[in-house]
């Protein structure tokens, strides 16, 4: 039984393979969820700090689009998909300009792609492609079907947003070089805006591993189609390779990008829109911890959910399609924050930009994966989509169970307070206090071992 | 260029230069002489006396003389001279999936073959038509016993790409001197390069005789390279059998669809590749299925595609897909193929390449096929329902 079943045409193709090339960048993986008015291509990347989706309007975006439905679940369909094949298969091909001048550049006449999903047959992602000259290529791909993540982002708690050309964008992009790791946006004074790209030192003895470099472009406001920052020299870092990753695709689409975001360490949301293409994308914004002027939020209850509703749906998905399904995973390890460098948190008021706290390419990472990254709650049922939220925990303490109550408290109302001269102090306090049950990899962050 | 020596070569075919003794002979006139001279030597050595020098020593001594100047002078049993190693060097490149490759003189022209564990087979004929000069001494008295060898293919290429080294150097020189001209349009041809320019450079092939090194003189510009390799005890693996009066089906297109076709099925990293050819839809289908999928081409609608197409039954085999896949090359410098299958199931592919002058050249593939198992045809049948 076909679930879904579309035809694009060689715009559509060209159109699709931009969009996965972009996810590529994120992760191997892309989800794919099909309703009837729309398709959505999501990619998560793998240290869940980076989350694009790409939403195709059923009714501009394809030549004909008709999606049945499992019988379970008449309202949307799920799948995962290896973007590596997808991306090949909708490849650029190269025209046959000799035996077919007039249409050199165009090769394929039509790709006609359906979803199979039925009992005693193979579960197959189908794609035809016509080419112009009378060849038909056909591909099967298996396919797994399993619910896709989505991030959520609150746009109320999102009071800075700027909307800038993405042709612009691009350019002011093209001028930092290779190997950096960090840009750095944040308004300097009334009339011009910075774009920093900075790379940390990462030293392990006398080898410099990682070579500190800092390219810095100030931008006229002008340039800005908006520019509504509430808070002036605002440090907002997000990672170079997802924003230029960004930066690519929305200059293939010439149109205006407009970003929204609140504060360091809570969540960048970037979007702009093509013909029938909506591009939606959330960075993790790599924070201080306790930087001055700033109002920290505690993570609210509902970031951390139980699993269950994924773990649900996933079985519920599991009886319905024929598709092999993963077993339920347990959730995530993933590392929360790592252990805070010793650098001093206080050089705020120079014009260095925040060190990395969120650094996960960083070299010095601890090993221990003890602290369980609870999963995002998948609230399937609720059309809006509110509530299956994925949030970044933004909390600043390593691991507020270990760290004694007491500096816990002192911590927060330190931050309460807001700016003290003595937040820095207290902070490093609560810092440098080692448990006696701390791992030993802990401690060596700390350099008191040396090996 | 001295304007003389020209004079002299354009009227040299008009009048061929003939040696007193003839080039066939050479060798065995010194060998005789040589012959002459240590028995009279001999002779000499044995009796001493002022008669025995005019009498024996003398002509012993003149005897060698002469003899060992004619053993020089015997032509080498194969020499030929092209003006251009491209169009070799390109034809060679297509067979290059092993490491030595058969060679086999004949009076057309020079047969490589590439083998590959007696399932895969690759064979370019250098036409003669390819080379200025070429000429095949065959002694007589060996029944016309044809040269052959094996040697290292690889090494034969890289020694083939020194020729037009020189003005790579010489680009590349001039692309350090002046770094902002090179930038410009560095892609263009140098219209001051010496192939442009013809500035005759030769390479010349010299096999001496049997079990000798095989020779490579490249000389351009003053430079002359001289590189030997080593050739090897031929091995003589018999030919893949192809049975062309037992033909289950021709087909002759364009070698771009074919290799278009394989490029569509790489993707997915198949094993093997089954073709099918049918006579009527899809008439021609390749499939395979790999880790990431499964693919097919088919040409239900591209009829037009094939030049030619005859065929009696549905012939469906299935090959490994990187054997077939060593054939890129040639398809992508040929111009047409002709697609064949015999009874037996062996593929012969063979293609037409077009080179500059317009001079064919033919490059032949052969292929066995698996057997056919029975989860194989299962799979086959699984897929035709799904269609």
């Amino acid at each position: 039984m076909v679930l879904l079943r579309f035809t694009l045409s060689e715009e559509g193709v060209n159109a699709l393979r931009d969009a996965l090339a972009c996810l590529n960048k994120f992760s191997d993986e892309v989800s794919l969820e099909a309703k009837r008015d729309k398709l959505v291509f999501t990619a998560l990347n793998s240290s869940k700090s980076a989350y694009a989706a790409f939403s195709f309007a059923s009714s501009r975006f394809f030549s004909k689009y008709h999606f049945e439905g499992v019988a379970q679940n008449r309202e949307k369909f799920f799948c995962k998909l290896y973007n590596r094949a997808l991306l090949s298969l909708f490849r650029a091909r190269t025209g046959d300009s000799l035996h077919d001048p007039e249409k050199g550049g165009s090769v394929i006449e039509r790709c006609d792609v359906a979803i199979e999903d039925e009992a005693g047959k193979k579960s197959r992602f189908i794609v035809k492609i016509a080419c112009r000259n009378g060849m038909t290529t056909k591909y099967r791909l298996p396919f797994e079907v399993s619910p896709p993540v989505h991030a959520k982002f609150d746009k109320d708690e999102a009071f800075n947003s700027w909307t800038i050309s993405s042709r612009t964008l691009r350019q002011l992009m093209d001028h930092f070089g290779p190997g950096i790791e960090y840009l750095d946006i944040h308004s300097e004074d009334d009339s011009t805006v910075n774009f920093t790209c900075f790379t940390e030192k990462v030293a392990s003895g006398d080898e410099v591993l990682k070579k500190p470099l800092h390219t810095s472009i100030a931008v006229e406001k002008d340039e800005f189609d908006t520019f509504d920052v509430s808070e002036d020299k605002l440090h907002i870092v997000v990672s170079v390779k997802d924003f230029r990753a960004i930066t690519q695709h929305a200059a293939f689409l010439g149109s205006e990008v407009s970003a929204q975001y609140s504060m360091p360490s809570r969540p960048m949301q970037i979007r702009y829109d093509g013909d029938g293409v909506k591009c939606e994308f959330l960075l993790m914004t790599v924070g201080e911890r306790g930087a001055p002027g700033q109002r920290t939020k505690r993570p609210r209850a509902g970031a951390r959910p139980t699993p269950r509703a994924q773990q649900l749906e996933a079985a519920a998905s599991r009886a319905t399609s024929n598709a092999p399904t993963p077993a339920p995973r347990p959730p995530p390890a993933t590392r929360r924050e790592p252990i805070p460098s010793l650098r001093p948190t206080a050089p705020r008021q120079s014009q260095r930009p925040p060190p990395a706290t969120l650094d996960h390419e960083s070299l010095f990472v601890p090993q221990d994966d003890d602290y369980q990254w609870e999963p995002v709650r998948m609230n399937e049922d609720e059309e809006e989509e509110a509530d299956a939220r994925l949030e970044w925990d933004a909390s600043d303490r390593p691991n507020p169970s270990a760290v004694k109550m007491s500096s816990v408290i002192a911590n927060q109302t330190a931050q309460r307070n807001g700016p003290g001269p003595d937040n820095s102090m207290e902070q490093d306090q609560a810092l440098s206090y080692i448990e006696p049950t701390q791992r030993l990899s802990q401690a060596r962050q700390f350099g008191l071992f040396n090996d | 260029m001295d304007s003389q020596l020209r004079e002299i070569w354009a009227t040299a075919p008009g009048t061929p230069f003939q040696p007193t003794v003839g080039k066939d002979t050479q060798f065995t006139v010194a060998f005789t002489l040589l012959l002459l001279g240590v028995a009279l030597f001999g002779g000499f050595t044995l009796n001493r006396s002022f008669i025995n020098i005019p009498l024996l020593g003398v002509p012993a001594s003149l005897a060698l003389a002469v003899g060992t100047v004619y053993m020089f002078c015997a032509p080498p049993l194969f020499k030929a001279i092209a003006s251009s190693t491209r169009q070799i060097y390109q034809l060679l490149k297509c067979i290059s999936f092993t490491a030595k490759v058969h060679v086999q003189i004949t009076q057309d022209g020079i047969r490589f073959a590439a083998d590959h564990s007696r399932v895969m087979q690759g064979v370019a004929f250098l036409d003669k038509e390819l080379f200025t000069t070429y000429t095949l001494n065959l002694a007589e008295n060996e029944d016309g016993a044809l040269p052959q060898f094996q040697i290292n293919l690889a090494a034969f290429l890289e020694a083939l790409q020194i020729f037009g080294a020189s003005d790579v150097a010489a680009k590349q020189a001039k692309a350090d001197a002046e770094p902002y001209r090179s930038n410009l349009r560095n892609y263009r041809p140098d219209a001051f390069s010496h192939q442009t320019l013809g500035v005759p450079g030769t390479c010349c092939l010299l096999y001496e005789e049997d079990g000798s090194p095989l020779s490579i003189i490249l000389e351009e510009t003053g430079v002359k390279t001289r590189c030997n390799m080593v050739t090897y005890t031929p091995e003589q693996p018999d030919d893949i059998p192809f049975d062309r009066d037992d033909l289950a089906f021709k087909i002759i297109m364009h070698s771009k669809w074919l290799l278009d076709s394989l490029s569509e099925l790489a993707p997915m990293s198949p094993t093997r590749i089954t073709i099918s050819a049918s006579p009527n839809a899809p008439f021609l289908a390749l499939s395979s299925s790999g880790a990431l999928g499964s693919a097919s081409v088919d040409f239900t609608s591209g009829r037009g595609l094939l030049d030619t197409f005859t065929i009696d039954t549905k012939w469906t085999q299935s090959f490994k897909f990187d054997l077939v896949k060593s054939a890129t090359e040639a398809m992508r410098v040929a111009s047409k193929v002709s697609f064949r299958g015999d009874g037996q199931g062996v593929l012969s592919l063979q293609f037409m390449v077009e080179v500059e002058g317009g001079t064919t050249s033919f490059l032949d593939f052969r292929f066995v096929p698996y057997i056919a198992q029975d989860d194989d045809d299962e799979i086959d049948t699984d897929e035709e329902e799904e269609d």
